[in-house]
């Protein structure tokens, strides 16, 4: 039996592997829970054994997507990252904390303080120009001091996130998202509507975490220890 | 009389008939990060200037230097020659400018070698310093390959397996040739390679086209290593198989 924990910035995905039990908290909540193998932004010191991001996202969404080829965003809190994978091999990824920053955390922020429900928003044809979470909200309460609804500027909010994220993975017609957002379907819908989303859920990072688990912990012949972070 | 020793400073990589002479005095590596330096570059720079030249400024202005001495040749960016103009208006230090144009190579016995990354790369800095005789044996078959200029966090290196050969204006450095494109232009085939320059260089453009030439990796870096840098690093090294 082991624990598997994505810690997010936020967030906090817990698995149980034996029960299979899932659960998600607030990271606040989170400070005291010891997992197995962690991953996530928070991951330092919740685990004997770290996997960094990327990797837990490339070897989740093999796991969930079995397609010999994906490209599976991830839109967080703080962050935006993806991987694309042909048969296994690497083809292309990038992560980025800074352009595209706490577009996520801001979006959840506005949804509460306008006391907005995302699954009632219509998506906007019109985009806000999302470089990070700040410059966005600038521009967004701009938008309602100019008389703009606060939900069509939200819309538009989401719809300049979605866009950013978009251009970022290089435009696919086709691609998976993971994380929160695919929570958010205001978020899920405001992308082009030529694109094809599919959404895989929550825990994709948490499904990465499983294969660490049949991975030997033995260091390996560098002396260097395997799945462990280095910071 | 004994000559007082001086402490001189130095840019990049002066040819070595500059370099040698002055080695009986205190010489310094200016691109170097040395320990307790304050930053006052922010104020006299722009921002988009990369860490290197920031952290040259800063040695410069900090250390009280008898003599600063410059590679102003191709081996250098314009940032670094621009440099020399605002160092000249703000010290009153003599500067000597130097164009290294070296084409005779004195080996990259380092870069090659079975050693650590990091280590390799703290050797290659220290000889330019104080060259020694070293004993090393080449990397029988190296599993990666990092090209580029030296980090400005050496947090980086320590990512790659021991015996990572070392390519780039690096290697370039080894040889004693700055400006030799065609060996800073040199990649192998088959090796999982990063390439790497730091944030706001205009390596950046060669780097991220080396990159997709070869299936590598592009990454820049401004001054302290970022997680996502990190992770983008591990993850290239897990799934081209360089960790199993």
């Amino acid at each position: 039996m082991a624990l598997l924990g994505d810690f997010g910035t936020s967030w906090t995905k817990l698995l149980d592997t034996e029960s299979g039990e899932r659960r998600i908290l607030p990271t606040r909540k989170a400070r005291e829970v010891r997992a197995d193998i962690a991953t996530g932004h928070n991951a330092l010191h919740r685990a004997p054994r770290y996997v960094n991001e990327l990797i837990a996202l490339a070897q989740g969404g093999a796991r969930l997507i079995r397609s010999p080829e994906f490209l599976l965003l991830d839109v967080g809190s703080r962050d935006v990252k993806y991987v694309h994978m042909r048969r296994g091999e690497l083809v292309d990824m990038d992560w980025t904390a800074t352009c595209g920053a706490l577009t996520g955390f801001t979006l959840e922020l506005l949804g509460r303080y306008y006391e907005l429900d995302y699954a009632q928003l219509q998506p906007s044809d019109k985009a806000v120009p999302v470089t990070c979470g700040i410059l966005g909200m600038e521009q967004l309460f701009e938008l309602v001091s100019r008389g703009i609804p606060e939900a069509e500027a939200v819309a538009r909010f989401a719809r300049g996130i979605a866009l950013n994220s978009h251009r970022f993975i290089g435009q696919p017609k086709q691609f998976h998202l993971s994380g929160g957002m695919c929570d958010n379907p205001l978020f899920l819908h405001s992308f082009p509507a030529e694109v094809e989303v599919v959404p895989v859920g929550r825990f994709a990072l948490i499904e990465g975490l499983f294969e660490e688990l049949e991975r030997p912990q033995t260091p390996s012949k560098d002396g260097r220890p395997e799945g462990r972070e280095m910071r | 009389m004994a000559e007082r020793e001086r402490k001189i400073g130095f840019v990049g990589c002066p040819p070595e008939e500059v370099l040698a002479p002055r080695r009986k005095h205190a010489l310094i590596d200016l691109d170097n990060l040395i320990e307790g330096v304050p930053s006052r570059s922010e104020s006299l720079l722009p921002g988009t200037t990369c860490r290197i030249i920031r952290r040259v400024l800063d040695n410069a202005l900090a250390l009280e230097l008898d003599e600063i001495v410059v590679d102003e040749g191709l081996g250098k960016c314009d940032s670094a020659r621009g440099l020399v103009e605002v160092l000249a208006g703000l010290l009153d230090v003599p500067i000597v400018r130097t164009r290294n144009d070296n084409r005779e190579g004195a080996g990259t016995p380092i870069c090659d070698s079975d050693l650590p990354l990091w280590q390799k790369m703290e050797l290659i800095l220290a000889h330019l310093v104080s060259p020694r005789p070293l004993d090393l044996k080449p990397s029988p078959r190296p599993r990666a390959a990092m090209w580029g200029v030296p980090a400005a966090d050496f947090g980086i290196y320590r990512l790659f397996p021991d015996g990572t050969i070392v390519l780039g204006w690096t290697r370039c450095l080894e040889n004693r040739t700055p400006d030799h494109w065609e060996l800073e232009m040199y990649v192998p085939e088959g090796i999982p390679t990063v390439f790497f320059a730091q944030t706001f260089c205009p390596k950046n453009a060669v780097a991220q086209h080396l990159a997709r030439k070869h299936r590598g990796l592009h990454v820049d870096v401004d001054g302290v290593l970022s997680q996502p840098v990190r992770a983008k690093i591990e993850a290239f090294l897990r799934f081209r198989k360089v960790w199993d």
